[in-house]
């Protein structure tokens, strides 16, 4: 089975054993790797109605064929559990050594069960695997972790760990990787926290399988090296992702006081172009040659490697809009092992909800200094603002109540992305769908909206939109595992991937192909979250109720007065369950899945739930 | 007339500028300004005009506040 090891490693934390499995080539083809196989793979293994942090839940890390194979940009790998944030299927991808090293070490997927008795740091060097304490870094922070790791063994081993937030199972903990990676948005940082599991280290030696290793050394290396050169040619990299932030300022869609503005004048402070000028450093992943990660000296001094989504959500968000501050809460936010996002809307829900007399509180938008103490009790869960604060903005507004749920920024209990749709229909559907919750990773149509169709309109072609980019961002390049950016940034073109993947497997897929397994993990995820919730409705696919209230428009600039109508985004959301042949509660009809070849998965789900014919 | 130019991301170092105020004659399309600051043509863009997309022949207008980015696509 040429491009898959064909090996899975199982460990148990609680009896300290692992054991190397196979899987077989219908499950290769079937789940192609990374999201494909942690979603199949939960569902097989998870009973519905777990504990997300106790030691029942299961944490993966899954590869996918071209993973550590050096083709653009590979160096990536997909964490997964059963989320402590939106209490269904989570996951989220990291840039990391790791996984290069677990394919080099022979496995294509790692599964974690049990918890550990100490704290613990996971070693795998191919097929030796040890339990070694942890203790003299349980407590740290990432930085510190990453630094005694690499004292130990050197940096050019795979390393992926978790900072106090993971260990105090602060809900939207991530796992962390490298100077400034970070993955696993819904709270997989806590689910190893949970497991008193502090790093996974791993070196591995052997090959990868490959049908022609030959010709894909020469046709990845030799694309490496053009990705790189478009990348000088556009200039892309120079502002990395910092750049779309004045865009969105232009346009009336960037978040400002927890998305209550969508533009502010003082925005350019914390623009691409500052950023840009603030440089100290770069960082990137591994095989990369467009690196995307602008480091700047935060207020303290740290390096703080930024990107526009933690930029905006911890900078206009909070309106913060010195740049040294901002940096400070995203160093915290990575020392600590925290998602940036769900930091960023999370502190702002709390400084909104005091505002509107939800809660009694100190805190104020603009308060860096505040901001940075939060952020510390949140990951400690110290007192009783860092245990409110560590359960994200969801269960936060269940605890306050004042109807506060309107106006906490989150999909299905994930926080949304940096992406204001007060007015901007189709991205608001594109959050609302997000099958794990509020990601922009699976579609962003903005761009599109304001191009190609009037922002105003609800039709099916905005959903069809989100249903062409789900299959390509959440499907293709969740699976395969490798970063979206060389297509979606600089345009190189999306037909390389089936390439590097027949060449490496030696089968003969098209992106049809590609596309059908893409819309199997969609439909498994669905799955996921209808077991979990029984009573699963169209609303659970609703954006934050604050954008369909009139009294939330905009009173200046080019959405003065607008905002999104409420009948017609339920009109739109029909659009999408009707292309992606769903029922009117947003999940896969029988049929739907009969046509993916998911028969056993919709059995699995009766005991729980009825699915439509 | 007057108009204000913003140009955004990595086109800046293209124009050479982020921000600029451009005393135009009144028949310049968008088109006519992309040009005139230096944006390649095959170079991929939108153009808002206060916040909303224009198209590459409408004319610019007194006071407007034009917007010149590479096209984004959300990271």
């Amino acid at each position: 089975m040429n491009g898959w090891t064909g090996n899975i490693l199982r460990v148990n934390l609680s009896t300290k054993t692992h054991k190397k499995e196979t899987f077989t080539e219908e499950f290769a083809h079937k789940w192609v790797g990374g999201r494909g196989f942690a979603v199949k793979t939960l569902y097989d293994e998870l009973k519905p109605g777990i504990d997300p942090l106790g030691p029942e839940n299961k944490f993966i890390v899954a590869l996918g064929p071209i993973s550590g194979i050096p083709a653009p940009n590979t160096g990536k790998a997909v964490v997964a559990a059963k989320s402590p944030l939106t209490g269904f299927y989570g996951d989220g991808n990291l840039g990391t050594r790791a996984a290069e090293h677990l394919r080099k070490a022979g496995y294509d997927m790692l599964i974690v069960e049990g918890k550990a008795d100490r704290p613990t740091m996971l070693y795998i060097e191919d097929d030796k695997v040890e339990f070694l304490p942890a203790d003299e870094v349980w407590g740290k922070g990432t930085y510190a972790c990453n630094d005694w790791i690499y004292s130990k063994y050197g940096k050019g081993i795979g390393v992926l760990n978790i900072g106090q937030g993971g260990e105090n199972l602060n809900r939207f903990a991530v796992v962390r990787s490298l100077e400034g990676r970070a993955g696993g948005r819904p709270g997989i940082g806590a689910v190893m926290g949970s497991k008193l599991l502090k790093a996974i280290v791993v070196k591995g030696t052997r090959p990868i399988p490959q049908a022609d290793p030959a010709a894909m050394k020469a046709l990845g290396s030799g694309d490496l090296k053009k990705v790189g050169q478009i990348d000088k040619q556009t200039g892309w990299s120079i502002q990395s992702t910092t750049g779309v932030l004045p865009f969105c300022n232009e346009v009336a869609g960037l978040p400002v006081r927890n998305f209550r503005k969508t533009h502010h004048p003082l925005a350019w402070q914390v623009d691409g172009e500052r950023c840009n000028n603030a440089r100290v450093a770069t960082y990137g992943c591994p095989t990369c040659t467009m690196r995307c990660g602008i480091t700047v000296h935060d207020k303290e001094g740290h390096e703080s490697e930024l990107d526009y989504e933690n930029v905006a959500l911890l900078g206009p968000n909070l309106e913060i809009f010195e740049l040294a501050q901002m940096a400070s809460l995203n160093y915290l936010c990575d020392e600590y092992g925290l998602d940036t996002m769900s930091a960023g809307c999370t502190l702002s829900f709390y400084a909104d909800a005091i505002d509107h007399g939800a809660v009694d509180g100190d805190f104020k938008f603009g308060d860096a200094e505040r901001a940075k103490e939060l952020l510390r009790l949140a990951a400690l869960r110290e007192g009783k603002v860092g245990n409110l604060l560590a359960e994200g903005s969801r269960r936060m507004a269940r605890t306050f109540g004042h109807n506060s749920e309107a106006y906490a920024m989150q999909v299905k209990g994930l926080e949304v992305a940096a992406y204001n749709c007060k007015f901007i229909p189709g991205q608001a559907l594109s959050f609302g769908v997000a099958p794990i919750g509020a990601h922009h990773r699976e579609a962003w149509i903005i761009t599109f909206e304001i191009r190609h169709t009037t922002r105003e309109s609800y039709g099916p072609e905005k959903a069809a939109k989100v249903i062409e980019l789900q299959r390509i961002r959440g499907g293709l390049f969740e699976f395969i595992v490798s970063c979206r950016f060389p297509w979606i940034e600089n345009g190189w073109p999306l037909e390389n991937y089936p390439k590097y993947f027949n060449v490496v497997t030696g089968l003969n897929w098209n992106l049809d192909d590609m596309w059908r397994v893409g819309d199997r993990i969609y439909s498994m995820i669905k799955l996921h979250f209808l077991r979990e919730f029984p009573q699963a409705d169209r609303e659970d696919d609703y954006p934050p109720r604050i954008w369909f209230d009139p009294s939330n428009a905009d009173t200046e600039g080019p959405i003065a007065g607008k905002y999104l109508d409420l009948e017609k985004y339920d009109g739109m959301l029909q659009h999408y369950y009707d292309q992606r042949g769903y029922d009117r509660r947003g999940i896969p009809t029988k049929a739907t899945l009969h046509a993916l070849g998911l028969d056993d998965e919709a059995a699995a789900v009766r005991p729980y739930a009825d699915l439509t014919d | 007339m007057k108009v204000q130019v913003k140009v955004i991301g990595p086109l800046i170092y293209k124009a050479g500028f982020s921000e600029k105020d451009f005393d135009l004659d009144p028949s310049t399309t968008v088109n006519d300004l992309v040009e005139m600051i230096g944006i390649p043509a095959e170079r991929p863009r939108i153009v808002t005009r206060n916040g909303k997309a224009v198209l590459p022949e409408d004319r610019i207008e007194d006071g407007d506040k034009i917007a010149v980015s590479p096209i984004y696509s959300g990271g």
